[in-house]
Formats: C-alpha cells, sequence, structure tokens
C-alpha cells in the first residue's frame, strides 16, 4: 500500500517536472539546465518541510514526500553535467553545475525541516 | 473548437507525452520504492540505498542515450524512459535530505563521503553508461 501510494504520488511528480522543467528552460533561454536545477531544489525543499513535520509520513504526508521523489530527478542532473563538458576537459560550468547544486540541495532539505520540525 | 494547429499537431501527441511520462514515472517510483525497501536505511548510516538507485539509473539513463542517437527512436521513447521511467527512479530530494540528516547526526565524515560518491560516482556511471551504448549499438 505505501509503495502503491508512493508511486502514484511519483508519477504526479514526474509529470509535474516535465512541464515545470521545461517552461523554466524556454524562459531562461539557456544551455545551463536551470530547469532542472530549479525542479530539484524546490523538491528538495518540499522534502525537507515534509519529514520536518513527520519524520515517519503517512497518507497525505506520505504522498507529498512521494510526489518529491518523482518531481526530482539525479539521473537527468548527472547528464546534463556531463553536457556541459566533462572530458577531455572539466569545464567551469560542469563544476558549478555540480557543485552548486549539491551544496545548494542540502540547504533547502535543512532549511524545510527547520520551518516544520 | 478545432483549429489549423490541430491538422499538423494532433492532440493525441500531447496525450501521448503525458501518459508516457505519466507511466514511466509510476513505473520509476515504484521500482525505486521496492529497490529502497530491500537495502538498509538508517538516518546515521551511510545511504546506501539511494545511492545504489542514483548510481544505476544514471549509467542507464547514459546507456539509453547513447543507443538512442543510432537507433532512432521515437520521442515517445525519450519522454517514456529518460524522462519517465529513470527520471523518476533516480531521486534528489533524497540526496538532499538524507546528506542534511548526516550531517544533523554528527557524520560530517559520511555526508562527505556521499555528497562524492554520489556526484563524481553519478557522473561516472552516466558517462560509462554512455560508452556501453555506443559499444552495443
Amino acid at each position: 500500500m505505501r509503495m502503491a501510494m508512493i508511486a502514484i504520488a511519483g508519477s504526479f511528480g514526474a509529470l509535474a517536472r516535465y512541464q515545470l522543467s521545461a517552461i523554466i528552460q524556454r524562459r531562461t533561454q539557456s544551455s545551463v539546465p536551470f530547469g532542472t536545477a530549479v525542479v530539484n531544489l524546490v523538491g528538495a525543499f518540499g522534502l525537507g518541510l515534509v519529514l520536518g513535520s513527520d519524520p515517519n509520513p503517512t497518507g497525505p504526508l506520505l504522498m507529498a514526500a512521494g510526489f518529491t521523489g518523482g518531481f526530482t530527478t539525479f539521473s537527468t542532473w548527472m547528464i546534463e553535467t556531463a553536457r556541459l563538458g566533462i572530458l577531455p576537459k572539466l569545464t567551469t560550468r560542469a563544476t558549478l553545475n555540480l557543485t552548486v547544486l549539491a551544496i545548494f540541495g542540502v540547504a533547502c532539505a535543512a532549511l524545510g525541516y527547520h520551518l516544520t520540525s | 473548437m478545432p483549429d489549423g494547429s490541430n491538422i499538423r499537431r494532433p492532440v493525441s501527441h500531447r496525450w501521448g507525452a503525458l501518459v508516457a511520462v505519466v507511466g514511466g514515472g509510476f513505473i520509476g517510483s515504484l521500482s525505486r520504492a521496492a529497490v529502497a525497501s530491500a537495502l538498509p536505511n538508517n538516518p546515521d548510516t551511510f545511504p546506501l540505498a539511494t545511492l545504489v538507485i542514483n548510481l544505476s539509473g544514471s549509467l542507464l539513463l547514459g546507456l539509453y542515450l547513447a543507443r538512442r542517437q543510432r537507433a532512432d527512436v521515437t520521442r515517445l521513447s525519450l519522454q517514456f524512459w529518460a524522462i519517465g521511467v529513470l527520471g523518476s527512479f533516480t531521486t534528489f530530494s533524497a540526496f538532499g535530505f538524507e546528506t542534511f540528516q548526516l550531517i544533523e547526526a554528527s557524520r560530517a565524515d559520511l555526508a562527505v563521503g556521499y555528497i562524492a560518491a554520489s556526484t563524481l560516482g553519478g557522473l561516472l556511471a552516466a558517462i560509462l553508461g554512455g560508452r556501453l551504448g555506443r559499444v552495443m549499438s
């Protein structure tokens, strides 16, 4: 039952990511993948909010946590970072896309958690 | 009201994309939940489950995209596999939150190791997947 709830919520998260990241990417007109970055940071903040209010969520809160799981993505972040240029030479943009998002992701989760815990 | 744009771009294409992303997202999220429940999960220990999920998902996405370049697969396939299944299988929110939990548990050493293993390992996995995909196709 828990898994089904996570999967249903995650499928809506995926749809929201698909739409929102495309809109952001179109608006920014940049080769830097801001769409994925914004979605990931918002999702990490959201999971922090959920788990701050209940570390073992059930019902609607479990659905909210499941939503952030499907809403955020790690694989696309990696592929887009690789495309910014890592071989043969690591570019500044790729390094920043990796480090800034990792650090801000932790910070967003921490912020969300402290707001509700 | 039907208009001229519907002739060039049928509505069904857009609905197809939504179904592909939602269906793929369901399968990806379900797979992640299954893998996560099969592996140990404690707030103050190394988050192995999410690491395994994120690295394997990055490898598979690299593999898929490299094969796609040669195989000329449809846009719907990309929406299903890359955005839906693998996009949802892997997760950034858990990565961020688990790192924060490790810091809270005074395990900054594990937090740094987790970030390094995820980011550098994820990149390597994506590149390796791409190489494999080119060899296979």
